[in-house]
């Protein structure tokens, strides 16, 4: 089974809030000294499947990433993990596009890779939390989607049946490849990179594509970010006195009582 | 293309309380771009719910057909452009649920117009369309200008105070046509077992626990104070990594964002993707060592101190005070 997994750079997630801090035009956060980018998370969980079904069903994974130059370390990061090749789309235009704009690249980008038979998404990336971009991919190639997947419960020639999250449960599905599915974190644990795969990332080549290179003509943006605006937060927060811990136990649950909350 | 059109939302046969939100989240939009307000439902049975629903709109269309339940991508976007043909909206808004954040997206491509998803404001200067939303897991606010004949927009529940009553207007019932059978079949839906305690999502109290508890051999004070209060367990992200608990009880963008009237956090530092989980908390109490720690920026109230001695105490006198 041929596999293409999209991979996004975003800033750690866990950088804390206070630490957050942006670059001069408002338009993107910058990444604290010590806290390098790191892969998106759902895009680990959509690799770590994509591993797990060539371990299965054998094929090949292909990594493909838009982004700048930083983003190689992401895909070095795929190709550790376990991706066979890593390509970049690294032009300047589209780099900063809407939705519609990277779907529309990746989709050309897929196309020039010359299909597959499975794209596996991560239902969105953590910085923005768009949640779109698969779609747009979805669209441009015509293919079926399932988003967000919990599970790929079996592989059958040309069918897979999966499960997608519901508020009480999952419903299970059956999609006919070739598909696209936008997978959660509930569906495995990403793995960690090898010592070998860490090695073997240091030698791959990461292909550089530009919009020429994909046959990608001007996209019109249908989605302007005008500016983005640090959510001040300061302690407000009461501090519960005492001379001891059990004593301001004892007086948080007063507080409590009194507020009727316990 | 003029008008703004509010999409409500059925869960279990009964009208999702966001649906109500939304009509007061387009009002003040079609008020604001001088557009008319039409409503739309999608479902199977929607006499009892479209009345609920019906109150400030020009006309609610109602898209009915028993193909419509359970949900499938395919016919609720079949379902959605009937809507939207009757009433040529230039806005659209939808709740923000599993279902739209499916649907939606591919309903944009399709109709290749742009989409805001989850946003938390909308607002029009002159006729553009300009919404806020939270990135960066909640820690920044993004403003977004959307463009496009019909612009998308999905809008975070609980945002927006829920409609009282409003005068009722026209309804337009439109018979969906169910869609060929395409790529993508449900073959039925699982219900997951009830959990043991409370579930997160609907919890009013909830004692939840982080790294800074060392480790699983601890985690016998989060159930105790938990128990004591009767409160739902949860946990943040680290804590559900590291096995300590099931992912169940996960609390967070990641895992579940929850509304609670009471949030009590101990041992969580309060990375951003776990204050966004908390962001509809109406009291949140930290209880940390590091009075450092981001958690006490979301607290209203905060202990530094050790959980160790912090929590014994707490338990002791809350079982007093609710004996």
């Amino acid at each position: 089974m041929n596999i293409i997994v999209t991979v996004k750079q975003v800033a750690d997630p866990n950088i804390p809030p206070a630490h957050i801090q942006l670059d001069p035009d408002g338009k993107r956060i910058i990444s604290p000294f010590g806290v390098p980018p790191v892969i998106n998370g759902y895009d680990a969980n959509a690799l770590e499947e994509a591993i797990r079904l060539k371990e299965k069903h054998g094929g090949k994974i292909t990594a493909v990433c838009l982004g700048d130059d930083s983003s190689r370390e992401s895909l070095k990061y795929a190709v550790a993990m376990g991706a066979d090749t890593a390509i970049l789309i690294n032009d300047p235009d589209l780099v900063n596009g809407d939705s519609a704009t990277v779907g529309r690249a990746l989709a050309a980008a897929i196309k020039k890779i010359g299909g597959c038979d499975l794209v596996l998404c991560g239902r969105q990336a953590s910085d923005t939390d768009g949640g779109q971009v698969l779609h747009w991919i979805a669209e441009a190639l015509d293919l079926p989607t399932v988003v967000p997947v919990t599970k790929i419960e079996a592989v059958e020639g040309q069918q897979l049946t999966v499960h997608r999250l519901i508020e009480d449960g999952y419903q299970r599905i059956k999609v006919e490849l070739p598909a696209l599915l936008g997978v959660s974190s509930e569906i495995n644990e990403a793995r960690h990179p090898s010592v070998r795969g860490t090695m073997a990332a240091g030698r791959a080549m990461i292909a550089g594509w530009k919009a020429a290179d994909i046959g990608l003509a001007a996209q019109t943006p249908k989605v302007e970010l005008r500016e983005l605006q640090i959510q001040v937060r300061t302690t407000k927060a009461e501090l519960i006195p005492g001379s001891t811990g059990a004593a301001q136990g004892a007086a948080l649950a007063d507080k409590l009582h009194e507020l009727g909350l316990i | 293309m003029a008008g703004v059109l509010v999409f409500g939302d059925t869960v279990g046969g009964a009208l999702a309380p966001a649906s109500l939100e939304m009509a007061v989240a387009g009002a003040a939009l079609a008020q604001a771009l001088n557009e008319p307000l039409t409503g739309a439902l999608i479902g199977d049975d929607l006499a009892a719910v479209a009345a609920e629903f019906n109150g400030g709109f020009a006309t609610l269309h109602l898209i009915e057909g028993k193909h419509l339940r359970p949900y499938t991508a395919r016919s609720a976007i079949a379902a959605a452009k009937a809507a939207i043909d009757a009433a040529a909206p230039s806005v659209v808004l939808f709740p923000h649920t599993l279902e739209t954040r499916e649907w939606v997206p591919r309903l944009a491509a399709m109709l290749d117009t742009g989409l805001v998803m989850d946003c938390t404001a909308l607002n029009a200067e002159g006729s553009d369309l300009v919404v806020s939303k939270p990135v960066y897991g909640g820690g920044v606010t993004a403003q977004y200008v959307v463009r496009g004949n019909i612009r998308l927009v999905t809008v975070r529940t609980g945002v927006f105070e829920a409609r009282a009553g409003a005068a009722t207007g026209a309804v337009n019932k439109i018979a969906a046509v169910e869609p060929a059978a395409g790529r993508v079949t449900l073959i039925d839906e699982a219900k997951a077992a009830a959990a043991s305690g409370v579930r997160l999502k609907d919890a009013k109290v909830i004692v939840s626990g982080g790294r800074g508890l060392g480790g699983p051999a601890n985690w016998h004070y989060i159930e105790e104070t938990a128990a004591a209060i009767g409160g739902a367990v949860g946990c943040s992200r680290p804590v559900a990594d590291s096995g300590w608990v099931s992912s169940a009880h996960q609390v967070g963008l990641s895992g579940t964002s929850v509304k609670p009237d009471l949030y009590i956090a101990v041992g969580i530092s309060g990375a951003v993707q776990h204050l966004a989980g908390i962001s509809n908390s109406s009291t949140v109490v930290a209880i940390n060592l590091d009075g450092d720690a981001d958690m006490f920026t979301r607290a209203n109230y905060g202990v530094v101190g050790d959980y160790k001695d912090v929590l014994p105490g707490f338990i002791e006198r809350a079982k007093q005070l609710r004996g």
